[in-house]
């Protein structure tokens, strides 16, 4: 059984007023006596601390810059914490954003292989899922095309469908559901359901507040870094509607 | 210590997939759509070597078939010496999109580069071997000793090219400082001359050259049909494992703080 365990996490990244410091301002510096400060430290998340077992269903809420997709990626091991610890246990999928790593020059079933295995995916897994991606896309005329020329739709469809198509212990999803036309929608909207279904866990990030009390159990509201309430959907997004609109 | 290494290991093994594609995709990528395609990897440095075997030859009055293959026994190891570190300088910037979206070994990275062209060098001194036979010059056994040598500067290219990535992201300007050090490298690196041919006042830089020894381990199997000194093949490998130590020490200690600053 999976389970994340989240204990006094913090993220902090420096920022630099100017620019990248250069040879010649690190070697300037060394001999100033009184080091010029060039950045100040922003905490993006602060001692959050929390568990996720299996079976929960968690939704981030939190306005812009409240450190949800960065608590996110942290899961995902993109951003180590700068203290506190992460403990996962179970496959965790990366998506955060799907098509990235998908190169313009390479075909579609090219990109599969590439895309595929920098989300993780074995050759021999691959070879068995390529061809349930191109059909669930709809691009079996173009898959052999650069994706330089697909029109978004297309791209996005592919990057989608590859994305979903394995079944993660721990699914992470930030702010995804599939573009596409109407038909391709409602598709996409029921994979992702079976793909919410089979997962033990699943961690969203989402704006709309009517999905995430539809797809969650579960609500945490972040705010400026620091956990602000965790508890019931309707509980946590109610407090988080009401205090947005006294503040 | 130990389990990091192991766990160090382990998801580099894991990550095998990916090095893979990103190796081809560098192979590919470059002159998809050429009429030539891959063949351009081996005619572009083979003229290139061409021209200046030409114009050396006479500028030094050399014997145009002994050069030639003396030169391209120099500038197949330099080329990809070079290139690696120079290439490999720019592959965390060039990756960050990736980098910040995906959790990956950020080793593979430098580690695709180093891959990449040694798979070029490698057929570009198969090239060469054919240049050779053509030319009616003389082949020994010592040409066995080439795939050692290889391993040795692998490791030597790469111990160097991950100093160089780590750095970059630290001090962009960098970029254009490796231009700069490795065409000054270049020259005083024994590849257009003999060994002990520069003389006087900059003759103590070339001894300094960590570079020296790799080339000789190419030359002499190939241009003097011996196999190097037992000195020089000590002395080489004792560069590349003091350039492992030293790229894996400062790349495992500044990983982490890659993706903040990039």
């Amino acid at each position: 059984m999976s389970s994340i365990l989240i204990e006094n996490l913090s993220i902090k990244f420096r920022i630099y007023h100017d620019r990248s410091p250069s040879f010649k301002d690190y070697f300037a510096s060394l001999f100033k006596r009184q080091r010029h400060v060039a950045y100040s430290d922003f905490w993006a998340v602060k001692d959050v601390s929390f568990e996720i077992k299996a079976g929960d269903r968690v939704g981030i809420i939190g306005h812009n810059g409240a450190g949800k997709s960065t608590l996110l990626k942290a899961l995902c091991r993109v951003y180590e914490p700068s203290d506190g610890r992460i403990s996962v246990d179970g496959r965790i999928a990366p998506l955060l954003e799907i098509g990235a790593g998908f190169h313009p020059e390479f075909t579609g079933r090219e990109n599969i292989y590439l895309n595929g295995a920098i989300l993780g995916y074995t050759k021999q897994q691959l070879n068995v899922i390529e061809p349930e991606v191109i059909t669930f896309a709809e691009l079996e005329e173009f898959i052999d095309t650069p994706v330089k020329y697909y029109s978004t739709g297309m791209y996005m469809r592919l990057a989608f469908s590859l994305a979903t198509a394995m079944h993660p212990d721990i699914l992470v999803l930030d702010e995804i559901f599939a573009g596409g036309d109407a038909a391709f929608m409602a598709k996409a909207r029921a994979r992702m359901h079976n793909l919410i279904d089979k997962a033990d866990i699943m961690i969203m990030v989402s704006h709309d507040h009517e999905l995430i009390k539809s797809l969650c159990n579960r609500v945490i509201w972040l705010d400026h870094g620091k956990l602000t309430a965790d508890g019931s959907p309707e509980d946590v997004v109610g407090r988080y509607l009401a205090g947005k609109h006294n503040g | 210590m130990k389990t990091n290494a192991r766990s160090f290991l382990g998801e580099l093994y894991d990550s095998r997939n990916v090095l893979s594609q990103l190796v081809s995709q560098q192979l590919i990528l470059r002159y998809r759509r050429t009429a030539l395609g891959y063949f351009w990897t081996l005619i572009n440095p083979l003229l290139m070597m061409s021209v200046m075997a030409l114009v050396f030859a006479t500028l030094f009055k050399a014997d145009l078939k002994t050069f030639t293959v003396f030169l391209f026994a120099g500038m197949i190891p330099w080329n990809f010496f070079s290139s690696a570190v120079t290439q490999s300088g720019a592959s965390f910037i060039n990756n960050e999109g990736l980098i910040k979206k995906i959790y990956l070994p950020k080793i593979i990275f430098p580690l695709s580069i180093a891959f990449a062209l040694l798979i070029d060098s490698a057929l570009s001194f198969l090239a060469l071997f054919v240049i050779i036979l053509f030319i009616g010059g003389s082949l020994s056994w010592a040409v066995l000793f080439i795939p050692i040598a290889y391993v040795i500067l692998f490791f030597f290219a790469l111990g160097i090219s991950l100093i160089t990535s780590v750095a970059t992201v630290f001090f962009r300007d960098l970029q254009h400082i490796i231009l700069i050090a490795m065409q000054g490298l270049f020259f005083l690196t024994p590849i257009l001359y003999k060994n002990d041919a520069l003389a006087g006042k900059v003759a103590w830089l070339v001894g300094l050259n960590p570079v020296v020894p790799f080339i000789e381990l190419f030359r002499a199997p190939l241009s003097q049909a011996s196999l190097p000194s037992i000195i020089v093949i000590l002395q080489a490998i004792g560069f590349s494992l003091s350039a492992m130590v030293i790229g894996l020490f400062i790349f495992l200690q500044q990983e982490k703080k890659i993706v903040f600053r990039l």
